[in-house]
Parts: structure tokens; C-alpha cells; sequence
């Protein structure tokens, strides 16, 4: 028999970046990317109005070292609103991207092109990958920037926020994009707000455990981080959030203990290596779940 | 083809059991001086053999068997539930055999770089809501990877082919269901596919739409393109198909010419005047006979013979009034065929 050796036309690209492009072109159009701005800028004038008030119009009484130090605890509180959103963002719209789009049938006509099912799937995800990293630059680019311009406040380390906030979204993303290969739409979405909630909450519960000198809270905790690094991504944020003389006077003064938003180290070389490695993995599953999936 | 293969087959291997296929290695659709895939003429269209396909408890495919040639018009004819969807799907690679074997333009079915020369009309066709017509059939050259020099006059030439020329820069979501499997039928054109795989093309389609079509069949016929067309409107299959299979709880129960479906035999009813007694002996030899008042009806007659008929009937000094052919539809036989499972 022939086999096809075939080269392809002049002026294509691969077709991962066609979906991916697709995908932009969508979000683009379905105004994901306009309710997105009008969101952010609300939230982003409602904390520089708040900043302000905080900075120079505290209350009879409060010293400034007190601001100082709400600064911070603030600034963390705002960050954490913004990851609660990238993070569920990424769920909503790794979702339906592959089930939905084979109940409505439009994946049916492109997965009869000669196209590899890893293509589709990598495709969707560096289209999504590529709102969500846009999104996240954009909404901590301001947030510090219009934060100083409202209180004086300037946060430290913006880039390592963005870039964890970041990876703490394209986790949940690969999550719920495999999840998505199989699975409806709606039950992808919620599994995957689920697990950010656990995993969230499995942070809190380690707090505690360290806090109190509880070991199996710890473990539980620990184990659960492992599972789903989505908490030990948002640790790292808030780690890059903290000035280092907050972070002092929170040890010192042992206000750190049950306190989930704070983070005394960043995460370890090895944790990071094992988020890469779940990363992988994940979307390893995904790209083998879709090219066994049946249309 | 291995059960256990992924739905989304590189580079499949030859399947035992398939025929053999000869000729240069293709080349690209769409680069100059090389042949696409699917060009090697020596092996059929579409070549089954004993295909199953179970959904857990379901029997979708019960060993289908079937050969479509090249640059023929062949209907899958079925009912509803039949498998023909299945059929086509799994022939795409959109879905795996649990067992048997189907080799499609010479490779394995669901192969990779043979679905560049595939066009198929999916049955549920939806496309991108948010892209315009003509955004729609330059994704697909995108994604085809035909040469970038080519996308213009294939999609200009897609849009006047199905009647959406002056509707190229609306978007998708303002089309009505019918515009929008024109447009799925448009998609299915583009990059002359040596294959297309039409699913139930005219199920949307008013009148003029399903007129549309079969004259897209025919100019597909005659550029030497195989057309599959899955239906279960057997008035479109008898219009424009050149052989059928008609399947039915997964199998194949009857293939072949509409003549040879119908059995090669016809009725034709006579009214004829004047004729002796000689006459009547003789009318044995074209089939059985009957008579109703003027109307003289003769079953059973091989269609070639009516016109000796008519020759005998004037021979003895009739005078043949009417001639009214009436051929066994292809509804009937098909009726038959189920009736017979």
C-alpha cells in the first residue's frame, strides 16, 4: 500500500496555533475579553479609592506604622480577589472548550481535517493559556500601579506575582481542559471550582496545623498541596506580596499563626519542579484522553 | 486496523485483509507537480470488511461489509439507527472499530494525511457562530494546509458553489439551519477532495436546496470525485446515486445498481386496442399478465423487453394506446429488504 509523505502548502502555520488563534478570535468576539476589562477596571478604581482612603484618611488614633503594616494585609486581600478570579476564569473557559464543543458538533467537521487530536487540545490550551497570562499581566501591572498612584504603596516583586498567580490559573486551566475531554461541560466546571476550593482550603488547614502544632493537619495539608498545587502557587504569590519587614513583624509578633495569607518562605526549588512535573502530566492525560475520545 | 488503536491515527499501518494498493507516494494537496493523498486511483474509494462497533451494550456495526469505487455516486441507505452515522464517523477515524477493518483512498481508515483529501458534511453541522461564512471555509484551508496562494478561489468558488456568495461576510449565528448546511457542504468542497462524505446533506434543505445539491453530486461525479452520501431519503439516493448498499442493524443487507437492487425487473401497463387471440398466447414469454377493462398489465418483464412488447403487440395489428412503465421503486425493494431482516 502508499503511505502519504506529504508536505504541506505554502503560508500554513501548525494548526495548534490556528486553533489557538481560534480561540483568541473567540473569546474576542463572544466579549469574554470586554466583560473581563469592564470587571477589572471596576475593581482596580474601587482599590485605588480604597488605598487612598486607607493612606490619608486613616481614623483619630492610628499611627502610621499601623497603616503600614494594613498596607500589605490589604494590597494581599485585593491580589487574592484577583486570583479567586483568574482561577476561576480558567475553569469557566477550559470547561466547555472541548465538550462543549462536541455536544454543539463544531468539533466534528475540524477533527475530520487532518489535524492530530494533541493539536486541538494544545491549541486550546495556548489560546486560553494566552487570555489568562494576558488577564493576569494586565490586572497586577495595574493594580500596582494604580495602588501607588492612589496610597504611595509600592508593593514589592510584581512580576513573581503575576507570574505564580499565573501558574496558580494555568494549573486549574489543564485541569479542567483534560477534565473537559471527557466530561460535560458543567460537571468539568464545577469539579475544577471544587478542587480550587479544596485545595484552598487545605492551605488554611495547614496554616493551622503549623500554627497549632496539629501534624496530621499539617500532612493532610501537605498531601493535598501536592495533589493540586494550586494553594502552593498562591502561597508563592502572597510570599512575593509580603515586604520584608512585614513578614518579620508577623513572625516576631506571631501573627502569622492560622493566617492564610501569610506565607514566611517561598515555595521550595522541589515544589516547583513537582508543579511543572503535575503540569505535564496533566496535559499528558488530557492530550492521551482526547486522542482516545470518540466523537 | 487494531481495535485498541487512538481515534487520531499518524502514521496506521496496512491492515490485513485489505486490497492491495500500488502507485508512487502522493504529495500534498495543493503543491504544484505532486499528486495529494488519496490520488492513487488503483485502490477502491471505501473498502469495509466485516466492521463492528459496540457501545457498551449497544450493536452499532454487525459486521459491515462494503466496497464504494472510485469517482462513483454510492448511497448508504438505512434506516434510522441503521449505523449509517457510525459508518461514516469510524471511516473518518472520528470513532474506532471494536472490530474488522476499513481501508479509505488506499490507507487505513482515519488516517491523518488521506483526511486532506476528504471532505465530509458532518449530520449535526455546526460551525464557529462567531466567524463569518467566508472566515468558516478559510479556517478549514488553515486547517487543511493547502497552499495559502489557493485559499481565495477556494473559498470565493465554495460560496458560489452552495449559494452563499452574497452571505460570505455574515456570521454564522444569523444563518438559518439550511445556510448553515450549505455552508457545511461548502467546507466539505473545499480543496477538490478526492472523497466526499456527504451525512444526510439535504436534512435541512427546502426544495431548492436538495435540487441544489444533487447538482453539486453530479458536478463532483464528473470531476472524478467519489461522493458517499449517507441517507435515508431514498428519492435522493435513486436520483443521483450510481450503486447503494442499504444497511440495517449494522449489516449490509442488500448492495448493488438500482437495477440490480430492483431486481432488473419492471410492470408496465398497455391500454391496446384491436388485437387477435394469437396475440394473447404469446404475452407468456414477457411476464405475467393481467387485465383491467383497456389496461393490460404485464409484471415481471425484464425492462429491455418492453419495447419488443410494444413491437409484438403492433406486429399483430394492435393498436398500443399508452405504454406506462412502472419500474419497482427503490422504496419498495427497500421496504422488502427490511422486511426480509
Amino acid at each position: 500500500m502508499t503511505t502519504s509523505t506529504v508536505a504541506v502548502g505554502r503560508g500554513t502555520v501548525s494548526p495548534a496555533l490556528t486553533i489557538a488563534a481560534l480561540t483568541i478570535t473567540e473569546a474576542l468576539r463572544r466579549r469574554l475579553v470586554l466583560a473581563f476589562i469592564v470587571i477589572t477596571a471596576a475593581v482596580v478604581g474601587l482599590s485605588a479609592w480604597g488605598f487612598n482612603r486607607l493612606a490619608h484618611h486613616a481614623g483619630p488614633g492610628i499611627t502610621s506604622g499601623e497603616v503600614n503594616l494594613a498596607m500589605p494585609t490589604s494590597y494581599i486581600l485585593f491580589m487574592f480577589m484577583f486570583s479567586f478570579v483568574v482561577a476561576l476564569s480558567a475553569s469557566a473557559i477550559a470547561s466547555p472548550a472541548i465538550s462543549g464543543e462536541i455536544d454543539s458538533g463544531v468539533l466534528h467537521a475540524v477533527a475530520a481535517r487532518p489535524v492530530r487530536r494533541a493539536e486541538i487540545l494544545l491549541g486550546k490550551w495556548l489560546g486560553l493559556a494566552g487570555l489568562l497570562a494576558a488577564y493576569t499581566a494586565v490586572v497586577c501591572g495595574l493594580e500596582y500601579v494604580v495602588v501607588y498612584w492612589s496610597s504611595g504603596y509600592l508593593a514589592p516583586d510584581p512580576v513573581p506575582v503575576a507570574a505564580y498567580l499565573f501558574a496558580e490559573g494555568a494549573v486549574l486551566l489543564t485541569l479542567v481542559l483534560a477534565l473537559s475531554t471527557r466530561l460535560p461541560t458543567l460537571a468539568a466546571g464545577v469539579i475544577g471550582v471544587a478542587v480550587f476550593g479544596i485545595a484552598w482550603l487545605g492551605g488554611v488547614v495547614g496554616t493551622l496545623g503549623t500554627g497549632f502544632g496539629v501534624t496530621a493537619l499539617t500532612t493532610a495539608s501537605k498531601v493535598v498541596s501536592y495533589v493540586v498545587p494550586t494553594n502552593g502557587l498562591w502561597q508563592g504569590a502572597v510570599y512575593y506580596l509580603e515586604p520584608q519587614n512585614y513578614i518579620i513583624q508577623q513572625l516576631v509578633t506571631q501573627n502569622d499563626k492560622g493566617d492564610p495569607f501569610f506565607a514566611a518562605t517561598a515555595p521550595s526549588a522541589g515544589y516547583l519542579a513537582w508543579a511543572g512535573v503535575w503540569f505535564v502530566l496533566m496535559l499528558g492525560a488530557g492530550v492521551i484522553s482526547f486522542g482516545r475520545r470518540e466523537l | 486496523m487494531s481495535p485498541a488503536r487512538s481515534a487520531d491515527q499518524d502514521a496506521p499501518a496496512a491492515g490485513a485483509g485489505a486490497p492491495p494498493a500500488t502507485g508512487g507516494a502522493p504529495g500534498p494537496a495543493g503543491t504544484p507537480g505532486s499528486d495529494p493523498p488519496g490520488t492513487d486511483r488503483t485502490s477502491p474509494a471505501v473498502h469495509a470488511i466485516e466492521l463492528h462497533k459496540r457501545y457498551r451494550t449497544t450493536v452499532a456495526l454487525d459486521g459491515l461489509s462494503m466496497t464504494v469505487a472510485r469517482g462513483e455516486v454510492f448511497g448508504f441507505l438505512g434506516p434510522n439507527g441503521a449505523g449509517k452515522t457510525t459508518a461514516v464517523k469510524l471511516l473518518l477515524g472520528l470513532v474506532r472499530p471494536t472490530g474488522g477493518e476499513a481501508m479509505v483512498l488506499g490507507a487505513p481508515a482515519g488516517d491523518r494525511e488521506t483526511r486532506r483529501s476528504i471532505g465530509y458534511l458532518p449530520e449535526q453541522f455546526r460551525y464557529q457562530s462567531w466567524l463569518t461564512a467566508r472566515e468558516v471555509l478559510v479556517l478549514h484551508c488553515r486547517l487543511m494546509r493547502l497552499d495559502r496562494s489557493r485559499w481565495r478561489d477556494e473559498v470565493e468558488g465554495a460560496l458560489r458553489t452552495v449559494g452563499l456568495a452574497d452571505r460570505g461576510d455574515d456570521r454564522v449565528g444569523t444563518f438559518s439551519k439550511g445556510m448553515q448546511q450549505r455552508l457545511g457542504l461548502g467546507v466539505a468542497l473545499l480543496g477538490e477532495p478526492a472523497l466526499v462524505v456527504l451525512d444526510e446533506p439535504t436534512s435541512a434543505l427546502d426544495p431548492v436546496g436538495r435540487h441544489d445539491v444533487r447538482v453539486i453530486i453530479r458536478g463532483l461525479r464528473d470531476r472524478g470525485a467519489t461522493v458517499f452520501l449517507n441517507t435515508h431519503l431514498l428519492e435522493e439516493a435513486e436520483t443521483v446515486c450510481d450503486r447503494v448498499t442499504v444497511i440495517d442493524r449494522g449489516r449490509a443487507v442488500a448492495s448493488g445498481t438500482m437495477a440490480e437492487l430492483t431486481g432488473g425487473q419492471a410492470s408496465v401497463r398497455l391500454r391496446i386496442t384491436g388485437l387477435s387471440g394469437r396475440w394473447w398466447q404469446s404475452l407468456e414469454r414477457f411476464g405475467r399478465w393481467s387485465t383491467d377493462r383497456d389496461w393490460l398489465l404485464v409484471e415481471g418483464i425484464a425492462a429491455g423487453q418492453i419495447p419488443d412488447l410494444v413491437a409484438a403487440a403492433v406486429g399483430l395489428g394492435g393498436r398500443v394506446e399508452a405504454v406506462v412503465p412502472q419500474r419497482q421503486s427503490l422504496e419498495d425493494r427497500f421496504l422488502e429488504l427490511l422486511g426480509e431482516q
